[in-house]
């Protein structure tokens, strides 16, 4: 049996060779695939983990409420614990910790009788966290530094020594003698944000939890961490975070860390027990290993679809193959069953002679697998991603190659052990029937898997599904198989028509493709691959442009500056200088809808931005043909804020009167606005209207701002009547020309709640020498509560009346809003009355969520009128920033984070856990073009040697080589153009259907916004053109030596 | 019957190399045919008969000699040269027949009429005349895997006549024939002779076939040994 199959693969080496390219393909695709799927998935791994933020892995343990005496082994322990959760992996630990607030020395806080506070800090990187202004770090116990704001309020220098007295509401404690040695300026984005009074130095009314009178409070005292728990005094908090190296992760590792992470509360609470009143483990390391597992397991579906797809391709090719193979050796396998062999003798050299082109196949696909996943990790996403690996070969690839090989090898033995059908030049009946059950069967499961595919939830699982897996290859071959029903009557009607011609050669080609079932043979694998490939090809776009579309609409602008610290005017102009782009304030945060505070923790997200220049500011797809510059017409005010111009650091004058003897004062609010729209409000101190003037703080620190509000609480003893009160404030001229009034329409008007507690209010601009005074005066009534509101407000704006916003989808459906409703949303404490004029798919940077869109400034004069003039900001939004080097510069302000919408798209694209998804692409479209052209070589040269009597024939009949070349050609094109274009129309249709279907989120939910189907024309015209070429070329290589071959000694064989 | 023999053969060699060995299949073969004649070759198998037609059809090259048919000489025509003259001057008859398969017996009849562009309506007409000629008009539009072998042959024949060729050449026309039907095709054949005034070459096994024609040839071993029309045929040995 070894010598029959040994000779006939000697005799029949280019049939045998192209058996074992196929099943090479196959098996080196699946080999690819399987290393995606593990070998590169577990580097995406440890690179995702490597490359964490600190946030997403860092471990913090709060504990609150430490007695003196406990500290130091409280702080001790903490560390243990922490970083005993989290072995095998090597860890660091920051601490720090902020005693409770104890008594300052009366003389350091002069003309208060609120009594004065103070709290030392301890951290152990301090350095790393503020710049020292003057003196020295603290190298001795009893050394602190203090902010810079903290020791102009208190007159510090270094060299002075202060005793912090007894603690605030707790038992006593012996005092703490500390010395100043230095002045520090905190550094932004260093964690300040832990401090009890978030880095301001100083709180003036400020409420203890422990003690419920407000105090004056002062601090930090900043000593060193040691120093500080070796003092007694009793500790407020302390944190203690572990940073884990995960340099150099495995999954088990980290399995085992989010396990001891989960239960490590209750570790701590064991050993630190009553020595603290409150301990508690904070880390999102756990879910940061969750989310990596659950995008492997996404990126993992998309590859198996691919392998499955590719297996699919193989598998058709090399039926193709076996039944060409089989038909090719029909005569020899009739002569020697009736020679006697048995049937189980044919299946026996038939499984040896299969068995062994799976081993060679699994000899070459090994290594070839390896390679290929080496080169596709080289590629730009795996690349970039910093998955490039050498060729290296593991236990689940080889497992993958062989069993692959073996499966096709079993294909290859069902095809040559079956009986052959009759060759003749139509189909029997049976064969038809079998054949339209077939096709029947395929429709009806792609037909359910689409369905699946569509049906499924928004919030899907992330793991890979068998639907979401077998979908594509079910759909793409369906589609191929109906194709070639529809191919086959289409070559028909053109041999029909061809018959007209005068000559042989275009009929008889167009005969030759339309009458023979032969001629078609690889019409399902051409269909098929094509569409592959095709589909490959635009589902690679479709995710690409997906990932993009999510990028934009995540991050909701070009850059995003989201701020750490309160904007300080200015700001503005330093981003703008940094990024070279169109940049505005923006408020980002949770809302309130009238009453209703969102669904499930999850609060309304209101968005507002400068939407004048929404077309430069906002990105994100909008539904239809809108542009958000058109949808920022309709949200943005009818006319700009001018107001008044202010001088940098120029002194506001304001003085005013009351009429009768009740003393009246009013806090003056001012509200300036800097050249990129960012409002910042600055508050005097009290003024009493006895005709005194006021000289305010420096609320002008930086050029270019200019005044568009006041406010004038009036505060007033209990008493009763009304007052006609006058204030006038004076702003020094900026040096230009414009008139007092600067086309602004300044409006007076009486703040709410209860606007009838100020009447007739007015206000006049004039010119005087020293600068514009802006006259406001109002009758005041003094019935009621002395804190109740009596506020005078004087805008640069009229009152704007509702908001109008856009709503997104999801708001709209929650809240049962359209356009035309009237709402209120809540900012800060204000509610704004908004009116809905657009309903958006989304609102950017709040993908999905329930979210209001509005225009800034908008918003701010609707608050202004009722007397806020607080103006929250939370990020800085840029559009077209110029260059590369934004990104850096915008970072080194150090004003918060930034994201980008470029480094979001990068990171949803090329992020480690990602990457496979492209790379998987990548291999499908070549691994289809070379089954394709394997599959069209063989056929033609099978068809060819079966029809070589008939081409001499034709040879007889007069006709020349060309002509006969002329005809095969003809014949071969006639059948490959009508199914590569049926398999680019079922790729496109299934592009159409399934590609947005099968892009997933991270967690496995539908992208938002949805993903839209993307047919990248230049892309697919040039694979459909390679393919053209390629078939076409194989083709005509094949004809030309065949029809030279094609001479007298073939008439000599009957067929 | 001109003075000019339709057909001319000299000192023609044709010999083939499988491997180290030399077949020699012609060694020196001359003789003519005269126009209108029907000329029946006849030798065992692998004695040359085929490798002669198709010499003389300008399908196979001689390795010396010259054969001309109606005066041109084949051996002599380039690949343009040898597809007209086969086109125009020389058609075959093959033992299997020779039809294409996915065409209809009129198609196929129709093929070498479309190879010298003909117009539509005189090939229509003169497959029609073609058909009606061979007893085939009722299977104009079968596939030849419909028709009987018998009537495969005969469309075979049609369309060697169908561009009104001057020299028939027919390798073994009966030989996949039953008796029966091989007497009705060479009764066409004879016919066709005397209707059409055409030269048939025809090499054959058959004794009936042999007694149609008017001279019969026979070859062995590459070499000719003629023998006169109407003297009785002794078979060959392995004659099937």
């Amino acid at each position: 049996m070894l010598r029959l199959v040994s000779r006939r693969a000697r005799a029949q080496w280019p049939l045998l060779a192209a058996l074992l390219g196929v099943v090479t393909i196959g098996a080196t695709l699946l080999g690819t695939c399987t290393l995606l799927v593990t070998r590169t998935a577990e580097r995406a791994l440890e690179i995702a983990m490597a490359d964490a933020a600190p946030a997403a892995v860092d471990v913090t343990v709060y504990t609150g409420t430490v007695e003196g005496p406990d500290a130091r082994s409280v702080a001790a322990d903490t560390r243990a614990v922490v970083t005993s959760a989290l072995a095998p992996f090597p860890a660091t630990t920051t601490a720090r910790a902020s005693t409770v607030l104890r008594a300052l020395p009366p003389a350091l806080a002069p003309g208060t009788t609120v009594p004065a506070q103070a709290y030392l800090s301890g951290l152990d990187d301090l350095p790393a966290r503020a710049e020292l202004i003057t003196g020295r770090w603290p190298r001795h116990p009893g050394d602190a530094v203090l902010l810079e704001s903290t020791a102009q309020l208190l007159g510090l220098t270094p060299g002075r020594q202060v005793r912090l007295g007894a603690e605030l509401a707790h038992a006593p404690v012996p005092a703490v003698d500390v010395t100043v040695v230095g002045v520090v300026r905190p550094l932004p984005g260093r964690g300040w944000d832990r401090d009890p009074l978030a880095a301001a130095g100083s709180a003036i009314g400020y409420r203890d939890g422990r003690f419920m009178q407000p105090v004056n409070a002062y601090g930090p005292f900043l000593v060193d961490l040691a120093d500080l728990v070796s003092t007694g005094a009793t500790v407020d908090r302390m944190e203690v975070t572990a940073h884990p190296d995960l340099s150099n992760p495995n999954r088990r590792d980290l399995e085992t860390v989010a396990g001891a992470i989960r239960s490590a509360d209750r570790r701590l609470a064991g050993t630190l027990g009553d020595r603290v009143q409150l301990a508690r483990v904070s880390s999102d390391l756990s879910s940061t290993v969750r989310a990596a597992d659950d995008q492997q397991h996404v990126t993992a579906a998309v590859v198996l679809a691919i392998a499955v797809l590719g297996g699919v391709l193989a598998a058709t090719a090399l039926v193709l193959a076996g039944r060409l193979t089989a038909d090719l050796r029909a005569d020899e396998t009739a002569l020697r069953s009736a020679l006697g062999t048995s049937r189980r003798q044919l299946a026996a050299t038939a499984t040896l002679e299969a068995g062994l082109v799976a081993a060679v196949a699994a000899a070459l696909a090994t290594p070839a697998s390896s390679v290929v996943h080496a080169g596709l990790t080289h590629l730009p996403p795996l690349d970039r991603a910093g998955l490039t690996v050498g060729p290296g070969v593991t236990g689940a690839q080889v497992l993958a190659v062989v069993g692959g090989a073996l499966a096709l090898a079993a294909v290859l033995t069902v095809l040559a052990v079956r009986p052959v059908a009759a060759t003749g030049d139509r189909r029997t009946r049976r064969e038809l029937l079998t054949r339209s059950g077939a096709d029947l069967m395929l429709a009806v499961f792609a037909a359910a898997g689409w369905w699946q595919l569509y049906a499924q939830p928004t919030a899907a699982s992330p793991r890979a599904d068998a639907v979401r897996v077998l979908a594509p290859a079910l759909l793409l071959t369906a589609g191929a198989a109906l194709a070639l029903r529809v191919v086959l009557p289409a070559l028909r009607g053109a041999d029909r028509l061809a018959y007209r011609a005068r000559g042989l050669a275009l009929p008889l080609a167009l005969s030759e493709a339309a009458r023979r079932p032969q001629a078609v043979a690889a019409g399902l694998l051409v269909g098929l691959a094509c569409a592959a490939g095709t589909f490959g090809v635009a589902f690679d776009s479709t995710w690409h442009q997906s990932q993009r579309d999510q990028g934009a609409l995540s991050v909701g602008t070009d850059l995003a500056l989201t701020l750490s610290t309160a904007p300080v005017p200015g700001d503005g102009a330093v981003v703008s200088a940094a990024t070279a782009g169109a940049v505005s304030p923006v408020l980002h945060r949770g809302t309130a809808v009238g009453q209703w505070l969102g669904t499930a923790g999850d609060p309304a997200r209101l968005v507002a931005v400068d939407t004048t220049r929404a077309d430069a500011l906002l990105r994100g797809r909008l539904d239809g043909d809108r542009g958000w510059a058109e949808l920022g017409a309709t949200l943005a005010p009818p006319t700009r804020v001018t107001g008044l111009a202010v001088a940098a650091n120029a002194p506001l004058v304001l003085s005013g009167t009351a009429a009768g003897d009740t003393p009246l004062a009013v806090t003056p609010r001012l509200l300036l606005q800097d050249a990129t729209g960012l409002r910042t409000s600055c508050t005097g101190p009290a003024l009493p209207l006895d005709g005194r003037e006021l000289r305010l703080p420096s609320c002008a620190t930086a050029a270019g701002l200019r005044l568009v509000a006041v406010a004038l609480p009036v505060v007033a003893d209990p008493a009763g009547g009304t007052v006609a009160v006058a204030v006038t404030l004076t702003v020094p001229s900026a040096g230009s020309t414009e008139t007092p009034a600067d086309g602004s329409d300044w409006t007076a008007t009486s703040a709410p709640p209860v606007p009838n507690k100020v009447t007739n209010p007015s206000i006049t601009l004039s010119a005087t020498p020293a600068g514009t005074a802006l006259r406001m005066a109002a009758t005041v009534e003094l019935d009621g509560a002395p804190d109740a509101a009596r506020t005078l407000v004087a805008t640069a704006f009229p009152d704007p009346g509702p908001v109008p916003v856009a709503v997104s989808a999801r708001f709209a459906s929650e809240v049962g809003a359209h356009p035309g409703s009237t709402l209120s949303v809540t900012v800060g404490i204000t509610p704004v009355p908004v009116i809905v004029t657009e309903v958006v798919p989304t609102v950017p940077s709040a993908p999905g969520a329930v979210a209001v869109l509005a225009d800034l400034d908008m918003l701010s004069r609707a608050r202004a009128v009722t007397g806020d003039l607080t103006f929250p900001v939370d990020a800085w939004w840029v559009g077209h920033p110029a260059g590369p080097g934004a990104v850096e510069r915008a970072t080194a302000l150090h004003l918060g984070t930034v994201a980008t919408r470029e480094s979001e798209t990068a990171r949803l694209i090329g992020g480690p856990l990602r990457a496979g998804v492209p790379g998987a692409l990548r291999l499908i479209v070549p691994a289809a073009a070379l089954l394709l052209l394997a599959g069209v070589v063989l056929h033609v040269t099978c068809d060819l040697q079966v029809r070589a009597v008939e081409v001499a024939r034709l040879r007889g009949l007069g006709m020349s080589r060309r002509g006969i070349r002329a005809v095969l050609l003809g014949q071969h094109a006639g059948v490959l153009l009508p199914l590569l274009a049926a398999g680019a129309a079922v790729g496109a249709l299934a592009t159409g259907v399934v590609a947005p279907l099968l892009v997933r989120t991270d967690t496995g939910a539908a992208p938002i916004p949805a993903a839209q189907p993307h047919w990248p024309w230049p892309a697919e015209a040039a694979l459909l053109a390679v393919l053209l070429a390629g078939c076409l070329l194989a083709v005509a290589v094949v004809v030309t030596v065949q029809v030279r071959r094609a001479d007298a000694a073939h008439l000599r064989v009957a067929p | 019957m001109s003075a000019e023999p339709l057909l001319r053969v000299r000192d023609v060699h044709r010999s083939f190399r499988t491997g180290p060995t030399v077949v020699h299949a012609l060694r020196g073969v001359s003789f003519d045919v005269a126009a209108g004649a029907m000329v029946a070759l006849v030798g065992r198998s692998g004695s040359g008969k085929t490798t002669l037609l198709n010499v003389i059809g300008g399908l196979d090259r001689p390795d010396a000699g010259t054969v001309h048919v109606n005066g041109t000489d084949v051996a002599a025509l380039d690949e343009d040269g040898l597809s007209r003259l086969r086109r125009e001057t020389v058609s075959y008859v093959f033992q299997s027949f020779g039809l294409i398969p996915v065409l209809s017996a009129a198609e196929n009849v129709a093929a070498p009429l479309r190879l010298a562009r003909v117009a539509p309506a005189e090939r229509e007409r003169r497959v029609g005349l073609l058909l009606e000629l061979v007893g085939l008009a009722d299977h104009a539009r079968q596939r030849p895997a419909e028709l009987s072998g018998g009537q495969q042959q005969r469309v075979a024949i049609a369309r060697a006549l169908a561009a009104s060729p001057r020299l028939l050449l027919a390798d073994e026309p009966t030989g996949q024939l039953d008796a029966e039907t091989g007497l009705s095709v060479m009764a066409l054949l004879r016919g066709i002779v005397e209707s059409e005034g055409v030269t048939v070459l025809v090499s054959t096994h058959d004794a009936v076939m042999m007694a149609l024609a008017d001279r019969v040839i026979r070859i062995h071993d590459g070499h000719l040994d003629e023998q006169a029309a109407g003297q009785p045929y002794e078979p060959v040995p392995d004659a099937r």
